[in-house]
This record gives structure tokens, sequence and C-alpha cells, in this order.
């Protein structure tokens, strides 16, 4: 930490990180419960979970170092500007409707929890640029307020809905991986690595935003084009994981204070190493998922808590001196 | 040559949001009225003036922060409002008052980002933007601590890394906010001390918000002192700082002697212990 980053020692540890995730990736489509033959491990049955779990992992960290920094708020996650209930409440919807078509594979639940997602996005954007262009306070709040609006019709729609129909959302809510088609894995990977590319792309702008949007203008960012590429960005790819896997929590919210912990706040190295280890983090999580209580599932959220939240503290402890933010 | 240009400057902040107060315009409370100066290249520049005089709102207003309700504000004979966000980053570097960060950036780290709208088409800087780096943090005297966290460091030592950063901007214009405020006597002095070095060795026009008034008679070569109620004095340090002139706009009675060639001014308050003597006959240092 104690001299600057360059692009040679980003491109080592990006491509080191890269290597342990397809190892992780490899030796995760191997464990399991049930005997499948080597063959079919890796086509139909293990790895396209596998695979679903790196993507969202990737999409949840990342999203999740962006929203600390535009928000410069250590307690944001991709969840905080009202993307999870909005998520939830088209999931519901999408439930309690009982449609039963499909769209490029996807059931209704995806797609309304998707365009659910956005649409939330889309107006705890609006509300926050009423209140004032560059003040995050007022983003924040009208966030935490959508946040508990929504979050009450989605406990209004369950106490009315048939027990059947609240087990599947409450699973839904939970954050949970299923098998997917490939076609899927593939527009979701796409949709992923797109937007991480382009967060890259303006992760030395976010440096500067960290210090408030009036410094980094001073500084010669612009800081109005950079604020809404992260945020576009930031809340699509939460979106496409959320569509996928349900509500999956605390991936965003620690594996970029983690990865910050051991290597730096610079978002240049921070923004593709919290992708690659948010994925290694959810492929290993959901893994034990599958295991633990076979032949039964547990919803990947609750693994993630349970050993994410034990191991967060040790990382804390130990690396605090380090960081600025909580030492002083 | 005059590198900063102020005419017929107004400004005035809104009362509350449009929608909210439901009327088509929108009411303003007036902070800068029909404000004009011109500021020569290489001078150092004090504004001065009570608390909502407008002295960072002026400052916001000459570094693009903020755009005037009228009149104009030129930076090196260019309209302020044709520069890009950039092309203004390479004119006018800003060090406001002090802020610490979320995240735990080192002092390196902190100053390189002042040339990222240079950085190279990876987002890396180049061996350039590395010794101008370098050089601002010689030149503050903050590169034995290059590798700290900005929070591990006192507030004296941040003042002058934030002044780094700005340096690392390479411009011609320098503005500061209250760049002493918090600061013991020996790190006041010092970040003035180097504040006039950098005037007198690279030609910066320094302009520095202050409420030290004997600071700025020390340092300063021209004053603006703005009032409350939107008036102003802009002249030599020396012309615009007298008793009289303080009284009217801070509304504080001053005793004022000469040290050498040097005026300062003692602020008195009710109770000051000598007040009942020196009320009687202000500026006494005139009659010996």
């Amino acid at each position: 930490m104690n001299e600057l980053l360059t692009a040679k020692k980003l491109l080592v540890r990006v491509a080191s990180a890269l290597v342990v995730l397809a190892a992780v990736m490899f030796v995760c489509s191997l464990i399991g419960t049930r005997n499948v033959p080597l063959k079919a491990v890796f086509v139909p049955v293990r790895l396209p979970r596998v695979i679903l779990a790196a993507i969202v992992g990737a999409a949840l960290a990342c999203s999740g170092v962006v929203f600390q920094a535009l928000l410069r708020n250590p307690l944001a996650d991709p969840y905080i500007l009202g993307i999870s209930s909005g998520a939830g409440l088209g999931a519901i919807i999408a439930v309690i409707s009982g449609f039963s078509w499909t769209l490029w594979g996807r059931s209704p639940i995806a797609v309304f929890a998707f365009a659910g997602a956005l649409g939330t996005v889309w107006l705890v954007w609006f509300i926050g640029r009423v209140t004032g262009k560059s003040h995050v306070t007022g983003l924040l709040l009208a966030g935490v307020v959508v946040n508990a609006f929504f979050s009450a019709l989605i406990m209004f729609l369950t106490s009315v809905a048939k027990s059947q129909q609240v087990y599947a959302t409450i699973f839904w809510l939970m954050g949970n991986m299923t098998e997917e088609d490939f076609l899927v894995l593939w527009l979701g990977a796409g949709c992923v690595a797109a937007g991480m590319l382009m967060l890259f792309y303006i992760s030395p702008q976010l440096n500067a935003i960290s210090f408030g949007e009036d410094d980094a203008r001073s500084m010669g960012v612009n800081t109005a084009r950079t604020r809404t590429i992260a945020f576009a960005v930031a809340a699509l790819i939460t979106a496409v994981a959320v569509s996928l896997s349900g509500l999956i929590g605390f991936v965003g919210l620690v594996v970029p204070h983690a990865v910050r912990l051991v290597f730096g706040p610079d978002h240049r190295q921070l923004l593709p190493l919290s992708g690659i280890v948010g994925a290694i983090f959810l492929v290993a999580a959901d893994t034990l998922a599958r295991i633990i209580v076979a032949p039964a599932q547990l919803p990947v959220g609750v693994v993630t808590a349970i050993v994410g939240g034990p191991f967060f503290l040790v990382l804390l402890v130990k690396h605090t001196h380090k960081v600025g933010w909580l030492s002083k | 040559m005059s590198i900063i240009e102020v005419s017929h400057l107004s400004f005035g902040y809104p009362v509350g949001p449009r929608f909210a107060t439901g009327r088509k315009t929108e009411t303003h409370v007036e902070v800068l009225r029909d404000l004009s100066f011109e500021v020569m290249a290489g001078t150092f520049l004090v504004i001065a003036g009570p608390n909502g005089a407008g002295k960072t709102t002026l400052l916001n207003l000459l570094c693009g922060s903020l755009a005037p309700k009228s009149g104009s504000i030129r930076i090196d004979t260019a309209a302020i409002e044709s520069y890009s966000t950039e092309a203004l980053a390479a004119k006018v570097a800003v060090v406001r008052q002090e802020f610490v960060p979320v995240f735990g950036f080192s002092v390196i780290e902190m100053a390189m980002m002042a040339r990222t709208p240079y950085y190279g088409q990876m987002g890396f800087e180049s061996k350039d933007d590395r010794d101008i780096v370098n050089e601002a943090l010689e030149a503050t005297d903050t590169s034995q601590f290059a590798s700290r966290t900005l929070a591990s460091l006192s507030g004296g030592e941040r003042q002058r890394v934030f002044i780094a950063r700005a340096l690392a901007q390479s411009t011609a214009i320098l503005l500061l906010d209250e760049p002493t405020s918090f600061l013991d006597l020996k790190h006041q002095v010092g970040i003035y001390d180097l504040l006039k070095r950098m005037q007198l060795e690279k030609g910066k026009t320094i302009v520095a918000i202050t409420h030290d008034i004997n600071l700025a008679a020390q340092y300063a070569d021209v004053t603006l002192l703005l009032g409350a109620d939107g008036s102003y004095q802009y002249g030599r340090t020396k012309d615009v700082f007298s008793t009289e002139q303080i009284e009217k706009v801070f509304g504080v009675r001053t005793f004022s002697g000469k040290v050498g060639q040097e005026k300062f001014f003692i602020p008195l308050g009710k109770f000051a212990k000598d007040s009942a003597q020196i009320n009687g006959k202000p500026d006494s240092s005139r009659q010996k």
C-alpha cells in the first residue's frame, strides 16, 4: 500500500485472482452430494450453477464498491437505493398473478424483479435529483423511505397471498440459486462483464469523487457524467444479479470492505479485485449451501451471512489500523 | 495583465425549491451585489469579511462550482463559462475547508488525483505526473509522510497535503478557503509562508479567504473586504484595513498599532481590560 499502484502490479494481481477463481470454480463443480458422471458434472448439472454464482457475486461486489464511493458511505451496499424492495415487489406480484409464460427461458418472477429493480432505482434517482443535485443525503433518504414503503407493500401482499405463493416468495427473497440455461448465463455474464469494464474505465474518477463532488470537479473530473454512468451501470448489473438469483445479502457490503482492508482504497484495483473476490466468495458459499443440509438445499443468502460475517470481523480487527475511516 | 476579472457580479441563493414555494420564479437571498474587481497575475489577494458576507460563495463562483446570476467572470481573459471542467482545472486549483474522506487513501495517492485528467488510456499516471506530484510534496514539506493515510495526520500536516494536491494541478491560480482555521500559530504562519513562497518563486496568483486580518496585513498585496450588506472595499491591503473600516464592516472596535512598517489590529470586546482607556482614543499609536 505504501507505493502507488502501477499497471503492472494491477495486472499481476488481477491475473492471480482470476487463476484462484478458476480453481475454485473447478473444485466446486466436482463437489456435490449426488453422484453424477464426470462428463455430466460440467455440462448440464453443476457448472452452470457455479458460473451463475460467479456472475452474481461479481456483479454485487462491484456495485457495492460503486455505491460506497458515490454515496461516500461505508454502510452503502447494492440494495441501499431500494433495488431490493423494488425487485421483491416485482417478484411477489409475479408470483401472486400466477403467470406461466417465460421470456428467454426466464420465469415471470425474474422479469418482474428486473423491471421492479430498475423502476425503483429510477424513482429514487429522480427524487434525489429534485432534492439537490450534488447532495447524497437526499438520495440516501429517498432510498431508505422507498425501501421501507415497498417492504410494507411486500408484507401486505404476503399476508393476503396463499401459503404456497408465500413460500415461493420467501425463498426468493432469501436469495437462491438454481440451474440455468446457458443462454441466460451468457446474457448475464455479458452484461456484468461489460458493466465491470465500463466501471473500470471511470475508476480514476471514482477515486476523486471519494473526496466530494466539488473537490473532484475542481480537480478536473466531469462529475455529472461519472456519477450518471456509475449509478446506471451499478444499478443495471445489480438488477441483472437480483433477477437471476433473488436477494443475496452481504456480498455487496462485505466483499468491497474486505478487499479495501487488504489492498487499499484505490478504485482502479478495488473494482476488478472486488468483482473476482465476490465471485469466489459466492461460488464457495453456494457450494456449501448445496451440500450442508443435503438432499435439501439452503438459500445461499443464509450461508453468505453466516460464513461471511465472522470472516469479515476477523479482517476488520486485523487490518483496521491501516484505514482512516475507523481509527483516528 | 489581469488574470481574474470580475465585473458587475451578482449572486443569490434560491429560497427553497421551485415546486415547494409554488411560484413560477425562484426568490433569491442576495449574497453578492454588483461586485467588480481585477486581480493581476502573480499577486496575493486576501478575501476578508464577516460570516455570511459571501466569501465562500465568491470562491465557488471563481472556480466554476456556482454560476453567476448576473455579471461576468473572466479567467485568463476568457469567460469562465467557456471553460470545460478539465480546462478550468488546468487554470484554477482549490483548497476547500478541511474535509476528511471516508476511505483510507494515502497522502501520495490523494495528491496524485490532481493529475486525473492527464491519466493515460489505461487510467494510470505518466512519469511527468509523478515528477510533478513529488515536486509538490517537496514544496509543501509533506514527502516524508507520503505513504501515510490522511486520517493519521495532524490538522496542519493535512492542510499542507491539500495544498500539495492543489499545487500538483500546476495551475496559475490557487484559491484557498480559510487555509489556517483550526491551526495553531506556528502552522498558521507556516501555511502563509508557503503560499507567499509559491507566489514569489512560481509566480502563482494566490486568492485566500481568511478571518485573520493581521496575517492578511502581513502577506497580502491586495485585499477584498466584503461587507454583510453587499458593500465591498477593494485595494492595496494597507489602504483597505483601518480601524474605521473594520468597525464598519465587522461591527467590532479595534486597537491598531504599528510594528515597524506593518500595521496590526487587536479587536476589543466590551469587557476588554483596558477597553475604557483605549476606547476614548482610538488609534492611540499615532499620538506617540
